[in-house]
Formats: C-alpha cells, structure tokens, sequence
C-alpha cells in the first residue's frame, strides 16, 4: 500500500468513526428522552430470565396452555391437503412451535453449528411439550447471517398430536411433511429428531504437501505430471470419517438411522505467514432427519406403478430459450 | 389411523422416551424418506453411507491451437482420479459386507487456490438384501455400484434387471481454432463449420465408446440412466470434457416373468 492510500484510508477511517461517535450519541440521548414503557421491560426481562433457566417465558407457556386447551385456535403451517390428510388419519394439528439461537462463533465456525443446532431443535421441543404434542412436522431449518462471525439458526413447524396417544415428553422432530409422516407412521417408521455430525481439523505440511515435493525433486517436470496429492487427500479423509462417526453418535444418541439430507465441506489453503508455514483447514458438517425403525418390520403399503401424463414428469423438455 | 393401525414400535416411540429407541437399524445414508421406503420395498435394508474422495493434480498439456485433438494427459487424469474415488468407495462397501451401493454422486470441485488441482468424490449409500438372499453382487462379486436412485432401484428389480456396475466414459478434447483465412472465407455465408461439428461428433464417440467398453467388460446386457455431462474444469475455453455415465445392469432369470407382472397405469393428473 502506497504512501498516499495509507494516509487516505486514515483519513476515511477517522471520518468513519466519528460518525460512529456522532450517531451513538443520538441513541443514547433519544433513549434518556424515550420513557420505556414498562410492559415491554418486564417482557425483556421475562426473555432474558427464560433462556438463562431453558425454559419458556410465562406468557409464552400461558399461550401454548390456551392453544392446547382449545382456547385458542389451532395453527397449521402444511398445505390445505395436508389438512384433510392429517384429519383423515387421526392427527391433530396443534400449533406452530418455533427455536432459534443466534451465535457467535469464538473458536470454531464448525463446532457453533453443531451448538446452535441443537440449542434451536432443544427450544423447538420446549414449545412442543408446552402443547402436548408426540410430534413436530414440516420442520423448516434457516439460517440468518450476521455481520460478523455469528448467524442465527431458526426452526419452524407445527406441533401435532396422534389420536388417543397421550403428550410426549420429547415429541418427535421431524423434518418430513405431515403426509410423509402419515405415510411414514403406517410403514413403522417413525422421523424422530435433527442429527448433526460436524468435525474440523488443520494440517501443516512442515515440508510441503506431496505435490510440493515432487516440484522439489522435478522442478520443471512436475507441473506436467498427473499425481494424487495423497497426503491431502488421506487428511480430508480423516476429518470426514469423524464428521460422520459424529453423525452417527448424534442418531445414536435418539436411539436412531440418519438420513443425511445436507452435506457441506471446505478445504482451505491458508499461505505461508506470520511465523507460521503451509496450512490447511478442512471442515465437513453433515445434517440429516433421524429416524427410528426396527428392520424386522416390512413396509405393507402396496405400490400402484403408475406413469404420469403431467407436466412435471417430462423434466427434458426444452425451454424455447435453451433452443433459440 | 388409531393405536391398532399404527405399528407398536411407531406408537411406543410417539408415547415418547428415546430408551424405547431401538439400537437395531442404525445407520447413516443419504438417502431421502422415500428412498429409504423404496429400498426397503425393495427387500433391501441400508447399512451405511459410503465415501471416497481423492485429491488429484491434473498434469498440463497443451493443444495444438488450429487441430481437433483428444487431451489425453487430462482424459487419463480425470478418468483415474474418479476411478481412485470410486475404488474407495468400494471398499468401504466391502468393509460393510454390502451387496451393492445405490445412489452414487460423482463430484469434482476445484481448488480455489490452485486451478490444477481438483477434488474428486464418490458419494453412495451401501445395501444388503434384508434375508442374504444371493446372486445380487456385482462384478467378481464386489458389491454392485449405482448412480439411480432408490425409486429407480425398485422399478430395476421390477423389471427384471440388476445393477452390475457404474460405468463411465470420459474424454477431454480440444476443438480447433479456425484460422483467419477460413474465418474471412465465411463471412456473409451461412454454412456449416464441419471442423467444430467433427469435434463434437469424436468427443462424444470418444466417452461413449469407453463407457460402452466397460459395460461390456462387466458382463452387462445393456447401460439404463445414461447421462452425459459436458464441461470444463478451468481450462481453456477450447478444451471441454464429455463425461457419459451410467448403470450397467442384467437381466435376472425370471425378468420376462417380472416385466409381463407389472403394468404400468397411466394417469393424466387434472391439476398439473
């Protein structure tokens, strides 16, 4: 960076933060002239209470109560033909139930979302069990990014209850749509919670990776050769095996298979600097709906092959604008 | 649906304490819910998600500018770091004592850092007959690979056929430049560029050729699911991959029994 850049960028970082100052002190006098207004304290504070003890706020507790009881009316998050399945096979819709965690990531980006996760699927299953719910279904998985290094993890779906079963006191998770989960239910398979297997590891090569190697010895042949970079690929490897041991454990953990709808990796080069060599980061994050069943039990449903005239099945059919 | 309709597992589970969770049937997959319905229709039971994946530095190679030519440094290179990821794959399914491995993902990512190095992954689920029935391995009974998915493994069985073995065909090609001359010749003409159109015609032939070589090799009678990707991992806008791939399947015994069984209903959905 040049002389006169650095000084500029000075220049428009002083700018800056005076704004910062100017704007900070605004809030602050604006919030001595507002007077808060005390029901909305007393729920900050009831918020603040609830998630230090994990449990509900009372008015949230008070509102499920309602809900369940009839008072109130009942929500339903699927489509309408969900509905007349759902009343068809004997399940109640009971509320939307939600969980959400907003996280900072300190030491690890990878670890937080295994954190965040099951704080969030922990808070879902709160709302659940204030309901009287066996299960929740149509579970929607979001994340919001921060600014910064943290990102909220938010779950939505609607609480259900079985005919003639009595409240669960760990309802079902389950990210399967209330058809499916019918479906599901009557082959003895039962969508029971969120596994989440995640695993991050560094490699420094202290005398460079394989292929570094090799442009040692061949410095001007190498480039051309085809090779594995072997030392790379058995340290991706590695990780990967752990993230989906901890998958594993994870379904183990609800007595559960994994159906491990969402796979992420990454594998970064950091460059030589500060002191310290040629590193690597690999992170591999696997995230599936879990599900209890027991093999000696054969799915019934009979199955009609049939073969749709509908659009949707044609997926080859060119569009004008691929053609043209 | 009521207690009696629902199986006592499911209701057990719902009634809801995860020490009812039952410590038979753990596994991990990829599969999605109706995959995993149709597998087990199928009279298989999932053992696992399988893995393997291989870093891989891709050699240089450079094409003469104004000729048509197969890339065979970059074709051997891609074809044997899938072949390496594949393999992997394998023998965690042997590992498994599988019968075959379904819904198998063949993936390349490229390295950010360094355009020459590419990530290649074969990610499947393994299966096993539910009751060991045999007869369903693939070649030299290693388990079988597959890239359908688990719908499509059902309608294979019903059919008549079994999955043998993914087999693939790759070919890197350069397509010629044209030379000024021929490029001033063409101007206000409409005519074919027979050079650009052989170049597709060869690379083609090329992958599916090789594809068609290795169906024959496993002992397959025919190749279902074909697909033939066409792409270019950063290289230079001359130089472009065919990849065909697909199932080598065989037919079973009884497959004339099987396929006269089953017939298809046709349906005209009135709201699509």
């Amino acid at each position: 960076m040049s002389l006169w850049s650095k000084f500029q960028k000075g220049i428009q970082d002083v700018a800056g933060d005076l704004e910062k100052v100017v704007s900070n002190a605004a809030a602050q006098v604006s919030a001595v002239a507002a007077v808060p207004d005390p029901k909305a304290q007393a729920r900050a504070e009831e918020w603040n209470r609830a998630l230090g003890e994990r449990r509900l706020p009372f008015f949230v507790q008070e509102r499920l109560r309602q809900t369940a009881a009839g008072h109130l009316p009942w929500i339903q998050s699927g489509p309408v033909a969900a509905l007349l399945m759902e009343r068809s096979h004997g399940i109640h819709p009971l509320g939307m139930v939600g969980g959400n965690c907003w996280y900072h990531f300190g030491y690890s980006w990878t670890q937080g979302h295994y954190d965040g996760w099951h704080q969030a699927i922990d808070r879902l299953r709160q709302e659940a069990v204030a309901l009287g719910a066996n299960a929740v279904v149509n579970v929607d998985m979001r994340v919001r990014r921060g600014q910064e290094e943290d990102m909220d993890y938010a779950l939505l779906g609607t609480a259900v209850r079985v005919q003639d079963l009595p409240p669960s006191p760990e309802p079902a998770v389950a990210t399967v749509s209330s058809l499916e989960f019918v479906r599901l239910l009557e082959d003895g398979v039962v969508p029971v919670g969120i596994a989440i297997g995640a695993e991050y590891d560094w490699y420094q090569p202290w005398v460079g990776t394989m292929l570094d190697q090799a442009s040692m010895q061949a410095p001007f042949a190498a480039q051309y050769w085809n090779m594995e970079v072997a030392d790379l690929s058995s340290f991706q490897e590695n990780v990967r095996r752990r993230a989906l041991y901890n998958l594993q454990q994870d379904g183990r953990r609800l007595g559960a298979a994994v159906l491990a709808h969402t796979q992420y990796a990454q594998l970064f080069r950091v460059a030589d600097g500060q002191g310290q060599g040629e590193r690597f980061l690999y992170r591999h994050i696997a995230i599936g709906t879990a599900i209890s069943y027991q093999p000696a039990h054969v799915p019934h449903h009979e199955l009609l092959p049939t073969y749709s005239l509908g659009r949707r099945l044609h997926p080859h059919r060119p569009h004008a604008k691929d053609l043209l | 649906m009521t207690q009696e309709t629902l199986a006592p597992h499911a209701v057990e589970r719902l009634k809801g304490l995860r020490s009812q969770g039952s410590h038979e049937g753990i596994f991990t997959s990829d599969l999605s819910v109706n995959e995993f319905v149709m597998i087990r229709k199928a009279e298989f039971e999932p053992l696992g998600l399988v893995v393997g994946s291989c870093i891989y530095h891709m050699g240089i190679q450079y094409g003469s500018w104004n000729q048509n030519m197969e890339m065979d440094v970059l074709s051997q290179a891609m074809y044997q770091a899938r072949e390496l990821a594949m393999s992997r794959m394998d023998q965690e399914a042997i590992l498994l004592q599988a019968d075959g491995v379904v819904g198998v993902r063949l993936e390349v990512k490229r390295m950010e850092w360094d355009p020459d190095i590419l990530e290649f992954m074969a990610i499947g689920t393994a299966i096993a007959h539910r009751t060991g029935a045999e007869g369903f391995k693939g070649v030299g009974g290693k388990p079988f690979t597959s890239d359908l998915s688990g719908q499509d493994f059902w309608m294979l069985l019903q059919a008549g056929y079994r999955p043998m073995e993914m087999v693939m065909g790759s070919c890197v090609y350069h397509v010629a430049h044209q030379g000024i001359l021929r490029s001033m010749g063409n101007i206000g003409r409409n005519t074919e560029l027979e050079q650009f159109t052989q170049a597709m015609y060869d690379a083609r032939e090329l992958a599916m050729e090789r594809m068609q070589r290795e169906a024959a090799d496993a002992q397959a009678d025919g190749i279902t699911g074909v697909q033939l990707h066409e792409g270019s991992h950063n290289w230079k806008p001359h130089v472009i991959e065919f990849f065909a791939v697909g199932t080598a399947v065989k037919a079973m015994n009884d497959a004339d029994a099987r396929i006269d069984a089953l017939a298809p209903q046709l349906v005209l959905p009135v709201n699509d």
